[in-house]
């Protein structure tokens, strides 16, 4: 009976040994995941004095990639500014982006690229006419004639809209590649959003989001104040009555060999 | 600072201004008119800045622009004129009329007259060309104010 129960006694002594040698070693396995992870459970004595320590080289963080097909973000951040150039007609132009009332989306397009095709058709389309945000303003950036065909860019260049060519603002905003849009809020002279997208579709859904986070509306607004019919309005109207009247280009009415004509003197003040 | 230059013209525009300088492409004569003898079309050299967004098409004197023009609104149109014209006595004054002073502006004096907007109008001459000066303010009863604005953007502007 006593044999039973040191043999007994024993077995357990050994199952507790057992158990606890696994303890230990479970313990001494989560320490070394820590320290693995950079949890610096010695990092206090770690210049002080003895102790155990250990130094975890954390791995470099992998490259962030877009999808085949999309450019990649653009690796500098820069401020706002205004942009000059030249138009594709060959005029000095300057355009302001910073301490405007209104947004402007700046769209760096090339006359080349497969990807910018969708734009420039999107453009030409109207379909950009009515943007979400503060009174946005759409501005096509190419860069300059030394590196565009002026004539390619004029051809596609749609006329409501305007259209620079410069490359220092290319560099100024340190765009990575075409197409590439960035959101400028004027007011504050901050680029509230900006990145590539491979269709105009993805960049009026971006202007949609980045509007309602701003808590702007969302819904897109003619550019022009209304009311008044404005310059190229007025034209086609006057050339639709002239048409309408059987006045058509060239009419002889449009060329009289004479002409009764009143002195005026613009600068004459009793005259206005 | 974002500096144009052009034809004989530079302006530095203030921050958040639009400016353009421009020559107009010469219009081919109508068919009616072939074969007979017509003067080319001269086209001279027209800046305009504005602290709004300029509309891409517009006319010289602003058409299609002023009327998108809030009540803080300015635009400035310097247009050159062939030197023949510059003998003339419309542009017997000589220098630039800027600054220009709050009285100069009248709602009468508009290419098309808009409700609240006023205008100031001036021939002169400088250097040897001639100029027309149109300036277009968006509210009459802040010409005080947008005066200041408007003589700011003219001495930015340089004749080269």
């Amino acid at each position: 009976m006593v044999l039973a129960l040191v043999v007994l006694l024993g077995f357990v002594v050994a199952l507790l040994a057992v158990l606890v040698v696994g303890l230990l070693r479970s313990h001494a396995e989560i320490l070394r995941r820590l320290h693995e992870l950079g949890a610096g459970v010695y990092d206090d004595e770690e210049e002080s004095g003895p102790g155990a320590t250990s130094r975890v080289e954390l791995a470099e963080r992998p490259e962030i990639r877009t999808r085949p097909g999309v450019p990649e973000p653009r690796v500098v951040e820069t401020g706002a500014h205004d942009l000059t150039g030249v138009t594709p007609q060959g005029a000095a132009k300057a355009i302001g982006v910073v301490g405007t009332d209104h947004s402007t989306l700046l769209a760096f397009l090339s006359s080349g690229c497969g990807t910018c095709a969708d734009f420039w058709r999107a453009f030409a389309a109207g379909e950009a006419d009515a943007l979400p945000g503060r009174d946005t303003r759409l501005v096509i950036v190419t860069k300059s004639p030394d590196a565009e065909s002026p004539s390619e860019v004029a051809a596609l260049a749609p006329p409501q809209h305007p259209t620079l060519m410069s490359s220092e603002a290319f560099d100024d905003y340190a765009v990575p590649v075409s197409p590439y849009f960035v959101l400028v809020d004027g007011p504050t002279g901050r680029i509230v959003g900006e990145g590539a997208a491979a269709s105009w579709s993805q960049v009026a859904n971006l202007l949609r989001q980045a509007a309602a986070d701003a808590g702007l509306t969302t819904e897109g607004t003619p550019r022009r104040a209304g009311g008044r019919l404005d310059g190229p309005a007025r034209e086609a109207r006057a050339d639709a009555e002239l048409l309408a009247a059987g006045i058509t280009p060239g009419h002889p009415s449009l060329y009289p060999d004479t002409v009764e004509t009143v002195e005026h003197v613009p600068g004459d003040e009793e005259d206005r | 600072m974002s500096r144009i230059q052009a034809h004989g013209l530079r302006v530095d525009p203030p921050r958040g201004w639009d400016g353009e300088i421009y020559r107009r492409t010469p219009e081919a004569p109508p068919p009616s008119l072939a074969g007979r003898s017509v003067a080319a079309e001269t086209t001279t050299p027209i800046l305009h800045l504005a602290n709004f967004a300029l509309p891409a098409v517009r006319g010289d004197y602003g058409g299609g622009a002023v009327e998108r023009m809030g009540r803080g609104g300015i635009f400035i149109s310097l247009l050159e004129h062939p030197p023949a014209e510059g003998a003339s006595a419309l542009f017997s004054v000589e220098g630039v009329p800027w600054p220009l002073a709050a009285d100069d502006f009248s709602p009468d004096t508009m290419q098309r007259t808009i409700a609240g907007q006023a205008g100031h109008q001036s021939f002169f001459t400088h250097q040897g060309r001639a100029f027309c000066l149109y300036v277009v303010l968006g509210s009459y009863r802040s010409r005080a104010l947008l005066v200041r604005e408007v003589n700011a953007a003219l001495a930015a502007v340089a004749f080269e």
